[in-house]
């Protein structure tokens, strides 16, 4: 395989998978630590993109404005699903899920009642090339990639660094002994929340500018997630990381050399393996 | 777990007089098309029946204490098997309908062993996959199954079975079998087995339950008769196409049970005729309907967790008191 195919099949399945990441990241956190498998996550994705279209083409705002307030929009009004719905039904596995399903129906039938069930495009921001050598980068891949890449530094700083990080992971790995050491597990839950589908809105948004928007689009990111944390293990931050980069490359070089439905066939056949073999994924840990 | 508590939650109300019911139901679904002449209800009629089919083998699956997200895909293999039997092959509808379960309970044969070893979330999960990934096969092996178009003209089962009212009482026919036997199913021995699998397997397991060799065959007489359901919704409409047998269709009979009420089979069967009769007649409101079925879920699982069954047996309750 030469080189000028290799650099922009990696370049494709980097920027793939940086926006995967970013949606995954969040379904797995909000299963780490509530244990609820949120169907509705790629529904906050998609209310992402319907912010920035919002912010960047009516209001208009600037992108770097636009961009990050759609993402914390998106992270502020998931609070009401959380107070309203699974608050009420944490520790109960398969009611919540049920409930997830529900909201997620909700929100995509909501979306289509106001905007419509027809594609939009969101005006791109950055439309240039970047030229290194010889070889052509879009320039709005790799300012996703940017962005993807801050926010995934900044969510590991966070979680690793600050009071209510640490608190994140004494809940996650057991939520008795955190409520008795005095944390607040509702508040953690709350934040944890807010970041997991504040970081899907951000996904959302880059993906809809990228691709397009439309009030289904929720289920394309959703399945991502799915597939990503299956690999790395539902619940495992670093899994996130692992099996968006092994679903994002796979992708970009499956889809150039066989097409893109082969690509979709190797992942689920690639998912049912690892489900058989290694339900808890390569980097999560075994239920007892 | 939690789908434990909400199954065994309820089912006791409506035992008592419970063969007056049935007979009092049994003479309302023969005699309304007598009195009610207009083809539409005749086709919202056959949906109906046809649906609780489908909804009360996702029961069976739900009752072991597995929650499929991928029923639809079984009920999408019997739809194509009769269909492509009756139109390549020009099968006669009889054997045709019967390859429609027996296909699909094969396919479960052989996927159940490896998936049914999974559990809560992880079988939710890879259920969810397998859906989609018969949905891609359909898709995409077009010199088959007609790609995304699917297969028309599909005929019906016998020239008899044109008019949709006479098809109304063939429906009516074959729900009362598929339902009595997952009736009669849970009523045996066998139901006895999977309510103690669904409590504790390991319980059952000592208590010399073959485990997996049971819920294999729950699964596979499940999507068996999801399957004859998916054959005779084909040679109604007249059409199969892989949009049909999506996600959403996994959903719609999840939601059925969710809505009847998981705690006995009465809960789907109410869930199948309620929800399919609601969207027929909120056609003009199409988004709006499906948010309401979005909302309605989500307060279900809120406030009655026991489904429509719960609710009624409060009314009662309340009533008497």
């Amino acid at each position: 395989m030469s080189v000028d195919l290799l650099v922009p099949i990696l370049f494709n399945g980097m920027s793939l998978s940086a926006i995967y990441i970013l949606v995954a990241l969040g379904f797995t956190l909000v299963f780490g630590i509530m244990r609820v498998v949120n169907f509705a996550h790629g529904e906050f994705a998609m209310m992402g993109g319907f912010w920035l279209l919002f912010l960047l083409s009516w209001l208009p705002l600037t992108y770097w404005v636009a961009l990050p307030l759609a993402a914390v929009l998106v992270g502020a009004s998931s609070l009401l699903p959380e107070q309203l719905v699974f608050r009420r039904l944490y520790g109960q596995e398969l009611p919540s899920m049920i409930a997830a399903l529900g909201l997620s129906v909700v929100i995509a039938e909501g979306a289509v009642i106001v905007f419509g069930v027809h594609e939009r495009n969101i005006p791109s921001t950055f439309q240039g090339l970047f030229q290194v050598g010889r070889f052509t980068f879009p320039e709005d891949r790799l300012v996703v990639m940017a962005i993807a890449l801050a926010a995934l530094a900044a969510f590991w700083a966070f979680v690793r660094f600050t009071r209510i990080g640490l608190a994140l992971r004494t809940v996650a790995q057991d939520r008795e002994i955190a409520e008795a050491q005095g944390i607040d597990t509702r508040a953690t839950y709350r934040i944890t929340f807010f970041l997991a589908t504040m970081m899907a809105g951000l996904g959302g948004a880059l993906f809809a500018q990228i691709y397009a928007l439309s009030p289904y689009m929720g289920s394309v990111p959703l399945m991502k997630a799915f597939i990503i944390v299956i690999i790395g293990g539902l619940g495992s931050v670093p899994g996130a990381a692992l099996g968006g980069v092994l679903l994002g490359m796979s992708e970009s070089f499956l889809a150039t050399f066989f097409g893109a439905s082969v690509a979709e066939f190797a992942s689920f056949g690639a998912i049912i393996l690892l489900l058989v073999l290694r339900p808890w994924g390569l980097l999560g840990t075994p239920e007892a | 777990m939690a789908l434990r508590a909400l199954v065994a939650s309820a089912g006791a109300g409506l035992r008592r007089r419970r063969w007056l019911w049935l007979g009092a139901l049994g003479v309302l679904l023969v005699a309304w098309p007598i009195f009610v002449h207009e083809v539409f209800f005749a086709y919202i009629g056959t949906l109906m029946l046809l649906y609780t089919i489908g909804a009360a083998s996702l029961h069976l699956v739900l009752r072991t204490g597995h929650l499929s997200l991928g029923h639809a895909a079984f009920m999408g293999l019997g739809g194509y098997t009769s269909a492509l039997l009756t139109t390549s092959l020009g099968w006669p509808f009889a054997l045709a309908f019967l390859a429609s379960g027996l296909v699909p309970a094969a396919v479960a044969l052989v996927v159940g062993p490896i998936v049914l070893r999974l559990r809560g979330v992880y079988f939710v999960l890879i259920t969810f996959t397998l859906g989609e990934v018969v949905r891609l096969v359909l898709n995409e092996w077009q010199s088959l199954t007609g790609g995304a178009d699917g297969i028309f003209r599909i005929p019906p089962p016998s020239p008899l079975l044109v008019d949709k009212r006479a098809y109304y009482y063939f429906a009516l026919a074959m729900a009362t079998a598929c339902v009595g036997v997952i009736a009669r199913i849970l009523s045996s021995q066998t139901g006895r087995y999977i309510d103690a699998i669904r409590e504790s397997e390991r319980l059952a397991q000592s208590s010399g339950v073959p485990i997996l060799r049971f819920k294999v065959m729950i699964f596979a007489i499940a999507c068996g008769f999801v399957g004859f359901q998916g054959s005779l919704l084909a040679h109604f409409i007249t059409f199969v196409a892989p949009g049909s047998y999506t996600f959403n269709e996994s959903l719609n009979l999840l939601v059925m049970n969710v809505i009847g009420g998981m705690g006995g089979l009465a809960g789907p069967l109410i869930g199948a005729a309620f929800l399919t009769a609601l969207p027929e007649f909120l056609r003009g409101w199409v988004e709006l309907q499906r948010a309401l079925y979005g909302v309605v879920l989500v307060l279900v699982m809120l406030f009655v967790p026991g489904g429509l069954i719960e609710i009624g047996r409060r009314l009662l309750s309340t009533g008497r008191s």
